[in-house]
């Protein structure tokens, strides 16, 4: 979780340095009592047809001491994910969701493949010999995404000037909270917040 | 009168308390038992309520893990996750199949029914119990109670998770018989399920069919209130305590349980326990009586022998003691009879002594020798004996008595019952009849023996007696009376033995046998007595008059009044008849009044018709305490103006004796008024000459036993008679000799120097009328006397 933590601010001074035009999104996420969401997607779905780069790399969903980690993945869709094992039981990881139907038999270490999650939408995973293992993978059309940490805020950077639908996803979401269209300007940082049904 | 005893009173107050009490124990153990079965059947009702609960509460978590572990089943939730309908359904039901699940349903997060197995009725509507769906999803699972096609559902909602919940899956259990039997099994109560709202109430039920009917009938009866009510039922025969109780139900069905009890299977145990108290009871009951018989009898068993006892003692029974030996108040009471008991037999037995002995000699007295001779008469009856009686009386004991003293006397009395007592047998008797008086029974093989024993009990008597220094001889008269030949009763036999005595003291012999007809005469006697009072009166009384013939002058001299009584019925009496009874009965004084005032006024007569006579008058010993008499005497004579020398008073040897003192004093005043005076009856007494000497007499009279038989040739008689001449003429006396019978007497008296004779010899005694002529005409007269002069 840190060095997810770390590696996305890394990421995001990388943007700042990298295109200097591009705008900010800031996403916060509270419960109808203004508590903060832990684990919210909040992700930007630019507007007519624009060419959204795809990002190559690999996304890992980790099992370490028995738990999903992270707790919550969102990728962009058509990423692979790669599960790796850290624990030294085996563990089998499944989804019925519709976003994507899996299973992985009981292993340990790295399986062979990765899991291409190739529909926008999101996977419940479970292990099968622990009831107690989930987790989520968030599969969105949108490279624009991130996860929240405990503040519950989501902090998109790099976004081109532009219209952009900006939606939000949580663990255990009955319903999704309203869309919010947003346009963006050049270097523009805008705030949003959302609260949860 | 009904009498009780105390022992009955005892147990009827013991029998009537134990019933009582433990009649009252019984009810109240009844009345108890009766409320206790209730109130137990209720509380068990109730903890069988709850139990139904619990039952269904834990057969619901244990539906609810089954099914949990059930949807967690990986192939389950694929099929599940697949969106296959078909696939879904026939999940259902195989798994529900599994764990024997009636129904299954698949409903979505939204709450709509996705497959079920109840051909489809419910799939794509909302699952009609969305509060179990809601439970579950606060509480990830659920149960609840519910009516499916009219029938009790137990039903479970889990989540299916994959891993994060996708559906809900619902799976139906019927609560069927075998969930109630449980309850039957666990409780021992009949437990009935029904629902109010449905046409047909009862659903399932414990209780056979036939019960199961009649509840059913009586169901809509039992409204229910939707709360516990307590009910008293009546099925068949049988009396239930019920509690109808309402279940929750998730779908408000209204769904209750009827548990109920049969009284009487609750009352059995109380049954069994008032059985036993009952049979304690009797146990009690009769132990308690046998030990109240025995305690009572410990009492009154004792108590009946002490009055037992009492009553001996009060029979005179004194020899049985009373045998209780207990160291209680009752032992004591008992020794303290006996102490009591031998005290009175003692005091009796010393009382009877005294009653039936003679105190001085220790022999038995007249009673108890009656006895003994009734008895003594018996045995001889058995045994053809004969039974002597002699009666034995002392001659001059009262003599010996005035001579030597009373306590002599005793002892003399003493001494003759210790000879008597050692002379004869032991089974004869000797008593001491009284005074003087001694009797014998002597068993004697026949009548003429009884002589031979009074022979020997005379010369027994008559042997000297030296007591205190005083030699004496003693002489006794005895009369016999013999069993059978004299009487066969006692009475009549002492009776005539008495007689018999009389007659032998008449006679101076020592023993007289019963000589039939003798006691006549005695009872003769006491006829006399009761007239004799009223003889002087009826002018009953004569005087006879015999002369004394002056024997040198063979002349009359004197004339001896001797009063007769003319009995109407028994003739002329002699003085020996009825005198000895006028002083008995204290006439004497009257008597001889009489006959001093007729035989002086007849004698004034002869007197005045010159014939010079003296007249003689026997006194009484009784006459010679009157101290009046020389008075009375005087007052006659000068009243018919007679000489007081022509009176001679007689007076007998033993009547002085008496009491000489006062004899003297009577005899003195008389000869000083100039009055002769004669001792009569001379020689049969003991006067000593010493007496006679003192004595102012002028004349003695010899006892007519001397002359009677006065012969030449009978020496004894003519000793004495010429010794008593010579005393008396050597005295200065004049002698007179009575009972001379024939010549040869006169001829001796005669030459003896007797001054005066009498006897039938010269005359009988003469009526006064008679007598004159014999004045007149006899040889011995004064006829030619007075023709002389």
């Amino acid at each position: 979780m840190h060095r997810t933590l770390a590696a996305l601010t890394i990421a995001s001074l990388l943007g700042f340095t990298a295109t200097a035009t591009a705008a900010t999104l800031t996403v916060s996420v509270h419960d109808p009592r203004g508590n903060t969401v832990a684990d919210a997607v909040a992700y930007a779905i630019p507007e007519g047809k624009v060419v959204l780069p795809v990002r190559k790399a690999a996304a890992v969903m980790d099992q370490k001491n028995r738990m999903f980690v992270p707790h919550v993945l969102a990728i962009q869709t058509g990423t692979a994910v790669r599960f790796p094992n850290s624990d030294d039981i085996r563990h089998q990881v499944y989804s019925f969701s519709n976003a994507k139907t899996f299973q992985l038999p009981l292993y340990k270490g790295n399986p062979a493949n990765p899991v291409v999650f190739d529909k926008a939408g999101v996977a419940t995973l479970g292990c099968n010999i622990h009831d107690r293992m989930s987790a989520y993978i968030v599969v969105v059309d949108t490279p624009y995404v991130g996860t929240a940490g405990k503040d519950g805020r989501v902090t998109l950077n790099t976004l081109p000037a532009g219209r952009y639908t900006v939606r939000v996803w949580y663990p255990e979401m009955r319903a999704e909270p309203a869309p919010v269209a947003v346009t963006l300007g050049t270097n523009e940082r805008n705030d949003l917040a959302f609260t949860t049904r | 009168m009904p009498i009780r005893s105390f022992q009955t009173k005892l147990l009827y107050l013991l029998v009537a308390v134990l019933v009582l009490l433990q009649a009252a124990t019984l009810i109240a153990v009844h009345v108890a038992g009766e409320r206790t079965v209730r109130n137990t059947a209720a509380a068990e009702l109730r903890v069988g309520s709850r139990l139904f609960d619990r039952i269904l509460a834990g057969r619901g978590r244990q539906l609810s893990d089954t099914v949990r572990v059930l949807a967690s089943d990986f192939a389950f939730r694929e099929a599940i996750a697949s969106g296959d309908r078909p696939t879904i359904t026939s999940v259902l039901t195989n798994h529900g199949s599994r764990i024997s699940a009636d129904a299954a349903f698949l409903i979505s997060l939204d709450g709509t029914v996705v497959a079920d197995t109840l051909g489809d009725r419910l799939t794509g509507r909302a699952f009609p119990l969305p509060a179990l769906v809601r439970e579950a999803e606060t509480r990830g699972e659920s149960s609840g109670i519910a009516t499916l096609d009219e029938r009790p559902y137990q039903l479970v909602v889990v989540p299916v998770l994959a891993p994060r919940p996708i559906a809900w899956v619902c799976m139906g259990f019927a609560i069927d018989e075998r969930a109630l039997d449980e309850v039957r099994r666990l409780t021992g109560l009949d437990v009935s399920l029904w629902n109010a709202a449905t046409r047909a109430p009862l659903l399932i039920s414990t209780l056979p069919q036939q019960e199961r009917g009649e509840l059913g009938m009586r169901a809509k009866a039992l409204a229910p209130r939707g709360r516990d009510l307590d009910e008293t039922l009546e099925i068949g025969d049988v009396h239930y305590q019920a509690l109808t109780h309402p279940l929750q139900t998730a779908d408000n069905s209204r769904i209750h349980t009827l548990l109920q009890r049969s009284i009487e299977e609750a009352g059995r145990p109380y049954r069994h326990l008032e059985l036993q108290i009952f049979a304690l009871s009797t146990l009690a009951l009769i132990l308690a009586l046998i030990a109240s018989v025995f305690f009572a009898r410990g009492v009154s068993r004792p108590l009946e022998e002490l009055a037992e006892g009492a009553q001996r003692i009060e029979r005179g029974d004194y020899a049985t003691a009373i045998d209780i030996r207990q160291a209680d108040e009752i032992g004591r009471l008992a020794k303290a009879f006996n102490r009591m008991r031998t005290g009175i037999a003692d005091r009796e037995e010393h009382i009877r002594y005294q009653a039936t002995h003679d105190s001085l000699t220790g022999l038995p007295n007249r009673t108890l020798f009656h006895d003994r001779l009734s008895e003594a008469i018996e045995k001889a009856r058995q045994s053809g004996e004969s039974v002597a009686i002699i009666i034995m009386d002392l001659n001059r004991f009262k003599e010996i008595n005035d001579t030597l003293g009373h306590q002599f006397g005793d002892e003399l009395l003493f001494e003759i019952g210790h000879r008597l007592t050692g002379t004869l047998r032991d089974s004869d008797t000797v008593s001491r009849l009284g005074g003087d008086e001694f009797a014998v029974t002597v068993f004697v093989r026949e009548g003429s023996l009884a002589t031979d024993v009074a022979q020997k009990i005379g010369d027994v008597v008559e042997a000297p007696f030296t007591l205190a220094g005083v030699s004496i001889d003693v002489t006794a008269s005895m009369g016999i009376a013999l069993y059978p030949q004299h009487a066969t009763d006692a009475e009549t036999l002492m009776k005539r033995a008495d007689v018999a005595m009389y007659e032998a003291k008449k006679n101076h012999a020592d023993f007289a046998v019963y000589e039939p007809g003798r006691d006549e005469h005695s009872l003769r006697r006491l006829a006399i007595l009761s007239e004799l009072r009223h003889s002087i009166a009826r002018d009953e009384l004569v005087l006879h008059y015999q002369p004394k013939i002056d024997v040198v002058t063979e002349r009359i001299a004197h004339a001896e009044a001797l009063v007769r009584w003319r009995h109407p019925v028994h003739g002329l009496l002699g003085p020996d008849e009825f005198i000895p009874l006028a002083e008995q009965s204290g006439n004497i004084a009257v008597i001889t009044k009489w006959v001093l005032r007729r035989a002086i006024a007849d004698c004034g007569k002869w007197n005045a018709d010159g014939h010079g006579l003296t007249v003689a008058v026997n006194l009484s010993a009784l006459d010679l305490f009157d101290v009046d008499l020389p008075t009375y005497i005087g007052g006659l004579l000068a009243e018919v103006g007679l000489s007081p020398s022509k009176l001679v008073l007689e007076i007998t040897e033993s009547a002085i004796m008496r009491d000489p003192a006062a004899a003297l004093r009577v005899l003195r005043e008389l000869k000083q008024r100039g009055v002769t005076l004669a001792i009569d009856d001379y020689g049969t007494g003991y006067s000593s000459l010493a007496h006679l000497k003192r004595l102012p007499v002028d004349e003695l009279k010899i006892d007519k036993s001397f002359v009677l038989n006065l012969r030449r040739t009978s020496k004894d008689d003519l000793v004495i008679v010429r010794s008593t001449i010579e005393l008396g003429h050597n005295m200065g006396l004049r002698v007179i000799a009575e009972g001379v019978e024939n010549a040869e007497a006169w001829d001796i008296l005669r030459d003896l120097g007797c001054d005066m004779a009498q006897g039938y010899y010269v005359s009988r005694p003469l009526p006064l009328a008679d007598f004159g002529k014999w004045v007149e005409e006899s040889p011995w007269g004064l006829g030619r006397v007075k023709s002389e002069v």
